[in-house]
């Protein structure tokens, strides 16, 4: 397993680039965000959260869960689960090259999701809020906080601990077993 | 009265000693008087006067022999009074006294005596040598300057006599509205002062004047026949009334004279023509002056306890109650140290001169200390804390720090507080002296309490203060330890947590270990056989040469000059040939050391896991907990259920002594207590329903909890009515979650109970909140990963069975592959397993049948009940057979291939993903892989299938208590917080804490809570100051009902809550049941007045 925390900044491969690290708010008074793409969808994510990619890692599938939970990874003995939003919010898996596994949180409280592309290291001074939230897939619509817009692309707060764990519910058919 | 004795004829010795006899005479009438005991008062004077006869010097010595028993009489009389009385008679009958009284006098004297019992804790002056009490006496005098038959008034008595006085004056008002020739005025007047004169009797009574109460009565009783015969009250009557109103007037502001009552009982006994209708008996008279003689000494002092003169072993007893509650026990122990440190710091700053912040602060740690443990039921700090108290609060009063000897004291009292805590902790054994200790602070505060604080804590009395001690070296057994008093080491839970976890990545990685071992072994194995061969081939090629070799030197012999079987020839093959075969056998030979030694460390590997396994146990045996502990609780909150509905019901629990995970079992508790309530206020019918309905009167609650596999069962059961299915669907209907000719089961119904905020009522009770609220107990337990089943038949009862996860644990597991996943199955429920090859299989009635060992099994596909799609399925068949018994049928579950049993350890599947029926949760298989562990019975007894078409929606955290009325509890004490806060969150209600007024007030800026709890005293702002500061709000809090809980007893305390607008005042201890029925009434009343505004 390779791990690239962002707190470090560290990243061992060559291809990878090396992204600054988050500036703290008492130096610049800037606020620093992770901005994380899912298709066409633009999340942030706050900096001061342990945040990690997840490379060389292997996905442990589970059966007879919603499809949107790709399984579960064993990072350092705690048991994170992955999510998989492009299934969520019906996004096209093509257009943005290889899926890298991002981390949010430690320990128990660890969730990951698959993410196109790096992070990118974006501060939230820069982005222009919006006052009033565009149309959004219905399954966000609950977790959305605010919302910003840079260069056309939007990008959103989303409260992903409720997300995650109104995705995580076991919603089911008690029709029996498949035949 | 006090007579001084005529000089006595000091010309010879014996009339000295009549002399000094006389003098111990007047001071026991002195002391008796100061009592309240006239009577004792009485027979010492008249014993005095006839001392003051000048006795010739012959009866003079008589006299002495005679008076050298009066002191035994006067004690004998003050320990049993009916007999002492007879003695003392008797003694002052006889001829040498010449005592002048008639037969008649001497009987009045003895009734006296009789109605007259003694205080029998009082302390006699010594018969020799008078010591401070004695010593004291002119001195109060001298200060007082008052009568010594008045006793000194206390403040609070003064305020009781305010309150009665204002009355009286109400009632003359009413008197002297009357118009004496208009009928019409007459009676309204009379009517009215009649009946502020019972005002006036029940306020006496309160105030503790039986006497002035029962004159009241009687002069009511001449109003009462006024008022009925108008024709009768004339303008003579009416100055009898007003005359004795001014005698009553008199009385109040005098009660504390010896003979106050005979004013107000003048004139009460004459019967003349415009006098009293009824005058008071003479019979009564004796028995209302009696009466008010006690008044006088008792008035402000009733309510409050006697304090003990002696300590016992038991006031000092660290022996904790068999019913303590063991997390009011850990509170206290928490923070006994602290405060115990705190009051010590406080106390030893006094000795170097401190000031009045240290005494206030040592008196605040020990009322804190004193209710907390009276709350746990610890005696010895309770009352030794109480003493300490009682003694600080006098030198806070008196403002002046104590002398060097009470300082001494509490010094020593603060280093038995702190052996005491120590002791409690198990530290030490309890302290030697606790008992002198607390004797020694007893004798301070009733000297305090006698003589005040500045006559006695001089450096003169501090002898006399410590010859009282008596030090009993062996006071305390030491009782054999309790279990709840077993050493113990306070851990915080995260480093358990931690502990528990590193163990069990311990076993996981020895897992790897092991796995890597076996797989070595195997390689090795295999390296042996190929070895073997290897050497085979050396040994082949071997003969292969010399063969050769044979055959070419019989070709060619001629060039060495031998034979071959002269001299061996070699060439370089021989050699390598030769080297080869032995390398091999070197390389076997490494081999099989190599296989050894994977063997012992194979062993070695095996006594670790054996080590991590039983580590880990040990770990979870700390986080344990017998579901019984909570038991109490269960109970009690049941109890209170029953007593706010009314309903009979009787709760039975069963297997309360299993262990399980702490945090799982406090998160039980919510859900469970609002099981009950519901149980109770829904489900059960009134004792006449139950009647009717051909039920047993008292309705039958059961709660069982059962170990199943990972999870607890939790299964509630109730006798009565069960689901109200018509309610149900009309509610869902009025929500619209229904349309009106929809069909819908009883099931589904029962799936529409669970979801957020539907309730079958719309009216909130205090027993179980607004309505079944069955969504808000569903959504805690899937909030903590479990499901909610809910089990109805009409009219016979409910059953709600909650199954909730344990945390991580341990679990022997069968490791198969099936569909392309590698699952671990819980070894529960399986009951065999056998290859494919060994089953038959057959199909009946069109269901598929596995023939095992002769009988036939129902039989499934792993596949299938997992939902495994198509094309990950093997298209190889089954390779093994799994029986499954689940609910007494026994089930063939097929599984591709079986891989491996090994001991996994069970992980959570984490916070973000619910309960997946079937799953128990995963494990980290010893190559890193992670495997779900599945629970084969849950999986056949509900097989699901997974959705895929979701709208994700925020998870409703429903939460009980938002539906519950909230208090505020306030309160200094950690231990009494949490102690009520237990009991009113048992009791179904939201509660919210704050340490003293100010943060109190904080809260009640941002919060409206339907009721306050008090304390009185606290530090920064007291209970009284916290009310005021309500009242005076002009908010929404300004009405808020206020109950006060506090140790101070005293009327005066009490006045000034009510001063400050408390709506009822308890004094401690509370009972809980008093408690709740106040705060209902209180709650409904405040209900009531929304209503009305409304």
């Amino acid at each position: 397993m390779q791990t690239y925390p962002f707190k470090t900044g560290a990243f061992p491969d060559a291809d990878i680039p090396i992204l600054p690290q988050p500036e703290t708010a008492e130096e610049t008074r800037v606020e620093s965000v992770f901005a994380i793409r899912i298709g066409s969808q633009g999340f942030l994510v706050p900096a001061d959260k342990h945040c990690e990619v997840l490379d060389k890692i292997a996905v442990n599938k589970l059966p007879n869960v919603h499809s949107w939970i790709s399984g579960i990874l064993n990072v350092r003995g705690n048991l994170v689960p992955v999510f998989d939003l492009h299934i969520v919010l019906e996004e096209s898996l093509a257009h943005h090259g290889k899926r890298k596994l991002f981390a949010i949180g430690r320990g128990h409280e660890a969730m990951a999701l698959w993410i196109d592309g790096f992070p990118e290291i974006k501060d939230r001074a820069t982005l222009s809020p919006l006052h009033e939230l565009p149309a959004l897939p219905q399954t966000l619509q609950d977790f959305a906080v605010c919302g910003y817009r840079q260069d056309g692309q939007l990008w959103l707060d989303i409260i992903f601990n409720d997300l995650f764990l109104a995705l995580g519910q076991h919603h089911h058919a008690t029709e029996g077993m498949a035949t | 009265m006090n007579t001084t004795p005529p000089p006595l004829p000091a010309e010879n010795a014996t009339g000295a000693a009549i002399e000094e006899q006389l003098g111990r005479i007047q001071q026991l009438a002195d002391q008796a008087a100061s009592e309240g005991l006239y009577g004792l008062q009485d027979v010492n004077l008249l014993l005095a006067e006839a001392l003051q006869e000048n006795p010739s010097a012959a009866e003079a010595a008589d006299l002495l022999t005679l008076l050298s028993t009066w002191h035994e009489l006067i004690n004998g009389y003050r320990h049993q009074p009916l007999h002492g009385t007879q003695a003392l008679i008797e003694f002052l009958r006889h001829p040498q006294l010449k005592i002048p009284l008639t037969e008649d006098e001497f009987a009045l004297l003895q009734e006296q005596l009789v109605t007259e019992p003694p205080c029998f804790e009082a302390q006699l002056p010594p018969t020799d040598d008078n010591t401070a009490t004695v010593a004291a006496r002119p001195e109060q005098e001298t200060e007082s300057g008052t009568d010594p038959a008045s006793v000194p008034v206390s403040p609070v008595a003064q305020e009781l006599v305010d309150l009665l006085l204002l009355e009286s004056e109400r009632v003359r008002t009413y008197l002297h509205s009357i118009i004496a020739d208009d009928k019409n005025s007459v009676g309204t007047g009379l009517q009215q002062a009649q009946d502020e004169l019972e005002r006036l009797v029940n306020a006496s009574v309160t105030a503790g004047f039986e006497g002035l109460a029962a004159i009241c009565v009687h002069v009511g009783n001449n109003i009462q026949h006024f008022v009925e015969h108008l024709d009768s009250f004339n303008s003579a009557r009416l100055d009898l009334l007003l005359i004795w109103l001014n005698r009553v007037t008199q009385y109040l502001s005098t009660f504390n004279e010896a003979d106050a009552g005979q004013k107000i009982l003048t004139g009460l006994t004459d019967a003349h023509p415009d006098g009293w209708i009824f005058p008071l008996p003479d019979e009564e008279v004796r028995s209302i002056l009696a009466q008010m003689r006690t008044t006088s000494t008792t008035v402000g002092a009733q309510s409050e306890p006697a304090r003990a003169q002696t300590a016992s072993d038991d006031d000092v007893s660290l022996i904790l109650p068999d019913d303590v509650n063991p997390e009011l026990l850990e509170l206290l122990l928490h923070e006994l140290p602290g405060h115990t440190l705190q009051f010590s710091e406080a106390v030893q700053r006094l000795q170097f001169g401190g000031d009045n912040r240290d005494i206030e602060l040592a008196q605040r740690v020990a009322h804190t200390l004193k209710g907390s443990a009276n709350t746990v039921g610890v005696k010895g700090i309770a009352h030794l804390t109480h003493q300490l108290e009682d003694i600080l609060i006098a030198c806070a009063k008196a403002r002046k720090p104590p002398g060097r000897a009470l300082t001494g004291a509490l010094i020593n009292a603060a280093d038995c507080l702190e052996a005491m805590s120590e002791s409690l902790s198990n530290f030490s054994p309890p302290p030697d002296d606790a008992r002198a200790v607390l004797q020694d602070i007893l004798d301070w505060a009733n000297r305090i309490d006698r003589q005040g604080l500045s006559a006695l804590d001089t450096d003169a009395t501090q002898s006399a203060a410590r010859t009282n001690v008596t030090r009993t070296p062996e006071t305390s057994k030491n009782p054999a330890p309790l279990e709840s008093q077993k050493p113990r080491i306070r851990v915080a839970s995260e480093h358990i947590e931690n502990l528990f976890r590193l163990s069990g990545e311990s076993i996981i990685v020895n897992s790897q270990a092991l796995s890597n071992s076996r797989r070595m072994r195997t390689q090795v194995q295999a390296m042996q056989r190929q070895f073997t061969l290897l050497q085979q081939l050396a040994d082949e090629l071997e003969q292969l040469i010399d063969l050769k070799d044979l055959t070419g030197r019989a070709i060619d012999t001629s060039d060495q000059g031998f034979d071959t079987l002269e001299m061996d020839q070699y060439n370089e093959l021989h050699t390598a040939s030769r080297r080869m075969a032995e390398a091999a056998l070197d390389a076997r030979e490494i081999s099989l050391d190599i296989n050894k030694e994977l063997t012992v460390l194979s062993e070695v590997l095996d006594d670790q896991q054996r080590l991590a396994i039983e580590t880990q146990e040990e770990v979870m045996q700390t986080r344990l907990v017998a579901i019984a502990t909570i038991a109490p609780r269960l109970q009690r909150s049941f109890r209170q259920a029953c007593r706010l509905t009314g309903k009979l019901s009787e709760l039975t629990l069963l297997g309360e002594n299993i262990l399980i995970d702490a945090d799982t079992l406090n998160a039980l508790i919510d859900p469970i207590m609002h099981l009950l309530r519901n149980a109770v206020d829904h489900g059960i019918e009134s004792e006449e329903q139950r009647l009717l309905l051909g039920k047993p009167q008292i309705g039958a609650i059961v709660l069982e909890f059962e170990r199943e596999g990972n999870n607890i069962k939790v299964c509630c059961t109730d006798d009565g009515h069960g689901l109200d299915y018509a309610a149900i669907r009309a509610t869902a209907l009025k929500r619209g979650e229904l349309q009106p000719d929809q069909a819908i089961s009883e099931e589904q119904l029962q799936q529409l109970l669970l979801r957020p905020n539907f309730s079958t009522r719309s009216v909130t009770s205090q027993t179980s909140g607004r309505g079944v609220g069955m969504d808000a107990v569903h959504a805690q337990i899937i909030a903590q990963g479990g499901s909610l089943i809910l089990n109805s038949e009409t009219g016979k009862g409910l059953t709600v069975t909650m199954t909730i996860p344990l945390p991580l644990s341990l679990t022997h597991a069968l490791l198969i592959d099936t569909g392309g996943y590698r699952l671990a199955v819980a070894n529960k429920g399986i009951v065999q397993i056998y290859h494919a090859g060994e089953a038959e299989a057959i199909t009946e009635e069109g269901l598929e049948q596995l023939r095992l060992e002769g009988v036939c099994h129902a039989s499934v596909k792993l596949d299938d009940l997992l939902h495994i799609p198509e094309q990950r399925r093997s298209q190889r068949p089954y390779g093994a057979v799994l029986l499954v018994k689940t609910q007494g049928q026994t089930t063939a579950v097929q599984v591709d291939a079986l891989i491996d049993s090994q001991d996994v350890v069970i992980k959570s599947l984490g916070r973000y993903i619910g309960k997946i029926p079937g799953f128990i949760g995963a494990t980290i298989l010893g190559d890193g892989t992670v495997t779900p562990v599945l629970d084969l019975p849950e999986l056949l007894r509900a097989p699901t299938r997974a959705l895929d078409s979701f709208h994700a929606q925020p998870m409703i955290q429903a939460k009980l208590e938002t539906t519950l009325p909230t208090v505020m509890v306030v309160d200094d004490s950690l231990s009494q917080r949490r102690a009520l806060e237990q009991l009113l969150e048992d009791a179904g209600f939201k509660v919210l804490t704050a340490r003293d007024g100010i943060e109190a007030a904080e809260l009640l800026a941002l919060n409206k809570p339907d009721l306050l709890l008090t304390d009185l005293e606290m530090p920064r702002m007291n209970g009284i100051e916290l009310t005021a500061h309500i009242r005076t709000q002009n908010n929404r809090n300004s009405r808020l009902p206020v109950i006060m809980i506090t140790s101070r007893s005293t009327q005066k305390h009490r006045l000034m809550a009510e001063d400050a607008g408390i709506d009822a005042y308890f004094t401690k201890p509370v009972s809980d049941q008093e408690l709740l029925l106040e705060m209902q009434h209180l709650l409904e009343q405040t209900q009531d007045r929304g209503n009305q505004v409304a």
